[in-house]
């Protein structure tokens, strides 16, 4: 029972880093992206190559967060020098480059992936604890983000860029900023995956995962903490809670998403807010 | 002669992604929104071509049934979810989109099952022909035949009649349009008619060729089809036309001489980010 | 009295037209200059040049005797240079004190990192308030700029670029789509700034308000310089007059 107990907090401590992270660059800073998976799975690749290697739990984590935050940024130099409408098919592209190029690279393990991982050298229930002390980091860390200076100015980015411009603010090192803790992030939960999962496969990082992510943060809500946090357990716990549900999983997905970008663009957190009043209605109000 | 037949090869394939492309570029042109639920109206079109035929015996059925249901379905995609969304950011319909093309996926898995379906009778599966040394599928011929005949007819469609040319005007001045009595809303749906109807034809074709139509079909397809108009320049008809037939020949060449780094699915789209970088409005856009 | 600013043979064309075709003129310290000139005079694009929202195909632009025109327009705030549009911009998820404060508190979003240690808006807010209660917004304080009528919002825009502490203003058609009283209220309240430290330079139709309120006038025809001089002896000008009711 508690391996069951562990198992389910340890996807949803995952799930919600790379919900988190995504809406860092999609919902605090507005750049769009839709190959995020793209970055979970650098940071996986790179601590699953690096436990192998004998290298030290922390080490592959802290490595697997760099080597995604980095790549990260030259992507964001990418969405700078492109419009704004070709970045969502941009960061598509960067998904599927990602995994063209890991499902061909033998010393990857190619189509088979990389397996034989070694423990985290916790037990299972501790491991859990301690991917839930990272999510909770992330979570302080968005909501620190979102109510300093910086969180103030990706607002401003987010709403219109060249207005930004003429108060002052440097755009692009801010894009870029977003896009480099929005993906280190990723990276983070990537590599804490390595050590649930003990094995990886190159779909793990497909498009579909991307959206699925994207799934998370728009229901609860993009640019809301607290709405990307609800949301990440209500679709984790859903196909765990119904066996309907854990088949029909896509297709609920995809209802949900049609429904609420139809109905309520705001997500979770938008009815929420528009259920509270319209005091609290704009979207700086509600961390 | 094999290298020419690489090239011939990647000019049919070319024609194919034409088809789907032009519909998302005219969606695109018109509304701003990356139709990405397009991709399940190709696989519609498939479906309804191989399921009509395998009832009635007729291809020549199957094909017309293939287009009208999917130009209504593109029609109906637009009254349903873009319509209402038009004030909003242009985030919110894609995701919409997103949703609806995942939701038609896997209403396709749960009908017809994850393996698909296939023509009973194909008699030009197998039918062969040699020009000038290179072996061409009449399917194959077909296609670009297709898409020549459809495409060139648009054009002079657009350019010699009146509701051509009001199409052109609404794409390139709305306001202006409108005040010259050209009606918004029914060029709008000539629009998905046409490009819907189109990406039907496409699909019965590539399910002709294959042999095999199964619910996935479409995703590899449209997300390339995606990187080609931007390839091409958002909103240019020519511009598609000629990313398509170059990202069809590049696909060809690169996934023989690329074998080794990455797939085939990785070569367009690393095409595409590399032409960004070099040239940010794409090939032949507009800066 | 020392230039301020001064643009060098500027030249900028859109896919084949010329907006600017060997602009120049310089801006004195703490004066008010108005950039006037029939339509599609390159005056807006002028502008948008020397704010480094273009970049010019060429010729130089100087500020303090700084060539700026590589300076992206970001760096040219932080050099002390304001900019509001032609059509006004207001954060429209912002409300108008918001607003106010992002610009207010320019200094602290220069670095992100920098940025991400600090919290505390009360002081931004406190500037800004003051904003606008020279301005004469504070009532609308909490409102979005959706609510707002034009005349508020192109005074939201107004606040917005004071509120970066510049040296030197520039205003795209400020009173564009203005009633006269309108008008003539901004036009008095920018008139304020030059003795508040802040040259202005500004682009404008409205030829009334403008030659009342202006020092010096530059008049722009076919992306050149037709013009420059005190209000009333440019005006009377035969060929500036040509310029205006020979174009239609």
């Amino acid at each position: 029972m508690s391996g069951y107990v562990a198992s389910l907090l340890s996807v949803i401590g995952i799930n919600m880093i790379l919900a988190l992270s995504l809406n860092i660059i999609t919902g605090f800073c507005g750049q769009v992206s839709l190959g995020h998976a793209a970055f979970y799975g650098i940071g996986a690749y790179t601590a699953a190559y690096l436990s192998k290697l004998g290298v030290p739990l922390l080490l592959t984590l802290s490595a697997g967060t760099a080597m995604a935050g980095l790549i990260g940024v030259a992507v964001g130099l990418t969405s700078l020098r492109v419009r704004h409408d070709f970045l969502a098919v941009t960061t598509m592209g960067i998904g599927f480059v990602f995994l063209g190029f890991v499902r061909k690279q033998k010393w990857l393990g190619a189509e088979l992936g990389i397996s034989g991982i070694p423990a985290p050298g916790l037990d299972p229930l501790a491991y859990a604890l301690l991917i839930a002390v990272a999510a909770a980091s992330v979570i302080a860390f968005s909501l620190w983000i979102k109510r300093s200076w910086m969180g103030f100015t990706f607002d401003a980015v987010a709403d219109d860029e060249d207005a930004a411009r003429t108060v002052g603010v440097n755009v692009p090192a801010y894009k870029l900023t977003a896009f480099g803790i929005g993906t280190a992030l990723a990276g983070l939960a990537g590599g804490l995956y390595v050590y649930f999962a003990r094995i990886i496969l190159p779909d793990t990082f497909d498009f579909v995962q991307s959206i699925a992510i994207l799934t998370m943060v728009v229901i609860g809500g993009t640019g809301s903490v607290w709405g990307v946090v609800a949301s990440t357990v209500a679709l984790t716990l859903l196909p765990e809670v119904s066996r309907a549900a854990s088949d029909y999983r896509l297709l609920i997905f995809g209802g949900m998403l049609i429904l609420v970008m139809r109905f309520s663009p705001g997500g979770l957190a938008g009815m929420a807010r528009s259920f509270l009043g319209s005091k609290r209605a704009r979207r700086r109000a509600v961390p | 002669m094999y290298f020419v037949e690489l090239g011939v090869k990647g000019l049919v394939y070319g024609c194919m992604y034409a088809m789907m492309a032009v519909g998302l570029t005219l969606v695109y042109g018109l509304l701003r929104i990356l139709h990405i639920a397009h991709a399940g109206v190709f696989a519609l079109g498939a479906f309804i071509a191989v399921v009509v035929a395998n009832e009635t015996g007729s291809l020549a059925l199957g094909f017309a049934l293939a287009i009208v249901v999917s130009a209504v379905a593109g029609v109906a995609i637009y009254r349903f979810a873009y319509q209402p969304l038009l004030g909003h950011a242009a985030f919110v319909p894609m995701i919409v989109s997103i949703g609806i093309f995942i939701v038609m996926q896997e209403a396709f898995r749960m009908v017809f099952g994850a393996y698909g379906i296939a023509f009973d009778y194909n008699p030009y599966y197998t039918a062969t022909v040699d020009l000038a040394g290179i072996r061409l599928n009449y399917v194959e011929i077909a296609m670009v035949v297709a898409a020549t005949v459809l495409l060139v007819g648009f054009g002079l469609f657009a350019s010699l009649t009146r509701a051509g040319v009001g199409w052109r005007a609404t794409v390139s001045d709305p306001q202006m349009a409108t005040s010259f009595g050209v009606d918004p809303v029914r060029v709008r749906y000539l629009n998905f008619i046409f490009g819907s109807g189109l990406a039907g034809i496409a699909g019965a074709l590539v399910g002709l060729l294959n042999n095999y139509v199964e619910p996935t079909m479409g995703a590899l397809v449209s997300y390339k089809a995606l990187a080609i108009i931007v390839l091409g320049g958002l909103g240019s008809v020519r511009g598609t036309l000629i990313a398509s037939l170059i990202l069809g020949v590049v696909e060809s060449y690169g996934t023989i001489y690329l074998a080794d780094i990455f797939d085939r699915d990785a070569i367009g789209f690393l095409f595409l980010i590399v032409v960004l970088m070099v040239r940010p409005q794409g090939l032949l856009g507009r800066g | 009295m020392t230039a301020l600013a001064r643009i060098d043979d500027l030249h900028k064309s859109f896919g084949g037209v010329a907006a600017a075709s060997g602009v120049s003129f310089a801006v004195n310290a703490g004066e008010f200059l108005a950039v006037i000139g029939p339509n599609g005079a390159g005056k807006t694009t002028a502008l948008r040049l020397m704010a480094g929202l273009l970049q010019p195909d060429s010729g130089r632009i100087f500020f303090d005797d700084r060539d700026v025109t590589s300076l992206p327009a970001h760096a040219r705030v932080r050099l002390g240079l304001g900019f509001t549009h032609q059509i006004v911009r207001p954060f429209y998820s912002f409300s108008t004190i918001e607003n106010v404060m992002i610009a207010a508190g320019h200094r602290h979003t220069t670095s992100p990192w920098r940025a991400l240690t600090l919290r505390s808006r009360q002081a931004a807010r406190d500037k800004a308030a003051t904003i606008l209660e020279r301005i004469g917004l504070t009532a609308q304080t909490d409102q979005s700029p959706r609510a707002l009528p034009l005349g508020q919002r192109k005074r939201l825009e107004v606040a917005r670029a004071i509120a970066l502490d510049p040296r030197l203003l520039l205003l795209d058609e400020p009173l564009a789509g203005l009633s006269s009283a309108e008008a003539a209220t901004m036009a008095d309240l920018i008139r304020t700034l030059p003795q508040a430290g802040i040259t202005v330079v500004l682009v404008e139709h409205n030829l009334g308000e403008v030659l009342r309120v202006a020092d010096r006038i530059v008049v722009l025809d076919a992306g050149k310089v037709l013009a420059e001089g005190a209000p009333a002896e440019v005006m009377a000008r035969a060929d500036v007059r040509q310029a205006y009711t020979g174009t239609s």
